[in-house]
């Protein structure tokens, strides 16, 4: 009877100790996970981009306005929301919330989603205006997103550049792309 | 393929280091204070080199602009380790700053010390900050930094260049230095285009290169002053 006694309490203690290892392994992946993880990007508005682009059949570049001819493409402010927004349109209560933030005169400073390391040249104007790539691309589905993404949609790192580049036939220098 | 290179007339050459203070703002060089200068640690991509000649009170003196020499034949780039210096096609040498290990082989190896190490990291005041130029990144801590020939310059003339549908024209493309210079003291172009000024004004009897003996090939020429 001592002897069951004994290995049965040997055997909780190996148990706990595999729950206690679980826990620490848990733990390390999830502190991984949070410092890894792209940080979320907030934005004044729930911006609809289906609505505006599939439904009302507006082009990127009306918002994003430099997107042909600068280095970025450029975020929409205030002065381009109340283009349409100065009445409500539209039911949804987002809409009607654009409104009056404009009336408030709040200046809808969007985020930009997508970034690029400081050390990286790039131009969209060469991109878009020159070499006449679709954003999508680059930018994913962002077109069809109904509600801002927290969370770029495409990752855009440098094997993603060269492979493009090696694909297309373009320059692989590093002071192409490097600054 | 053009190869880019510069010829700077040193009897045009003043001294009035206008080119320095360019090519420090053009490429985010910060300044670093009096007793770090003092150890050798401020970083001048252009460096106007005073060399007098004769004895007191028969002296004369000559103004050395010296840039990165972006030689044929760089040594530099022989000794990195990870790649992070290298020639391109078009004869820049360039550094990969995010690549740069930090080791400063290169910075020993250059013979004309045009490479800088970045001992510690920028400080710039609010009111510098602002006036950061966008096209150029500003180096870590760490990392050696070195005369692109303002490369981002061509980049963006060369973009010029194509949306307009066009040929890239030499004044498309100068580096800071030589656009400031106030007595034209500089030239930049490409050294293979018989249209480029320099490609006959590196023919001058006057030339001379820094160091030719080592056979680093440089692509800065130098116009030795008339007696």
């Amino acid at each position: 009877m001592q002897g069951t006694a004994a290995k049965r309490g040997g055997f909780v203690r190996v148990w706990w100790g595999y729950v206690g290892l679980g826990l620490m392994l848990t733990a390390g992946i999830v502190i991984a996970a949070v410092l890894t993880a792209t940080p979320t990007v907030p934005q004044p508005v729930a911006f609809n981009h289906r609505k505006h682009t599939e439904e009302l059949g507006l082009n990127c570049e009306f918002c994003h306005v430099y997107v042909t001819k600068r280095a970025h493409a450029g975020l929409p402010n205030a002065q381009t929301c109340t283009m349409c927004h100065q009445a409500t349109q539209g039911t949804s209560a987002e809409a009607a919330r654009v409104t009056t933030l404009l009336a408030e005169g709040d200046p809808l400073t969007f985020n930009k989603l997508f970034r690029l390391e400081s050390h990286v040249f790039y131009t969209h104007r060469r991109h878009v205006g020159i070499a006449e790539l679709e954003c999508a691309t680059c930018h994913g589905a962002i077109a069809a997103t109904e509600r801002p993404p927290a969370r770029p949609l495409v990752r855009i790192d440098m094997d993603f550049c060269m492979d493009c580049h090696r694909e297309q036939g373009q320059t692989l220098d590093c002071n192409a792309c490097h600054r | 393929m053009a190869r880019w290179g510069m010829v700077i007339d040193l009897d045009r050459c003043t001294g009035c280091a206008a080119c320095e203070v360019a090519c420090k703002s053009e490429n985010n060089v910060a300044a670093v204070s009096a007793d770090q200068a003092d150890m050798g640690r401020a970083s001048s991509w252009m460096k106007v080199m005073a060399h007098v000649e004769g004895e007191f009170p028969d002296t004369t003196m000559h103004f050395y602009p010296r840039p990165c020499m972006h030689c044929d034949n760089p040594p530099c780039i022989r000794v990195c380790p990870v790649q992070a210096t290298y020639i391109d096609d078009e004869g820049i040498v360039g550094q990969i700053y995010a690549r740069c290990i930090g080791c400063r082989y290169c910075a020993n190896a250059c013979p004309y010390m045009v490479k800088y190490f970045n001992w510690y990291g920028p400080e710039w005041s609010e009111s510098e900050r602002q006036h950061l130029n966008p096209d150029v990144s500003v180096r870590p801590t760490g990392v050696i930094e070195k005369c692109t020939f303002c490369h981002h310059r061509l980049q963006k003339a060369r973009e010029d260049a194509r949306a307009d549908g066009r040929e890239l024209r030499e004044e498309d493309y100068q580096p800071a230095c030589a656009d400031v210079c106030p007595t034209n003291a500089i030239a930049f172009g490409d050294l293979d285009n018989p249209s480029h000024a320099v490609h006959s004004l590196k023919a001058d009897p006057r030339v001379l290169r820094l160091m030719e003996d080592l056979g680093t090939q440089p692509k800065v020429y130098y116009l030795r002053p008339r007696e």
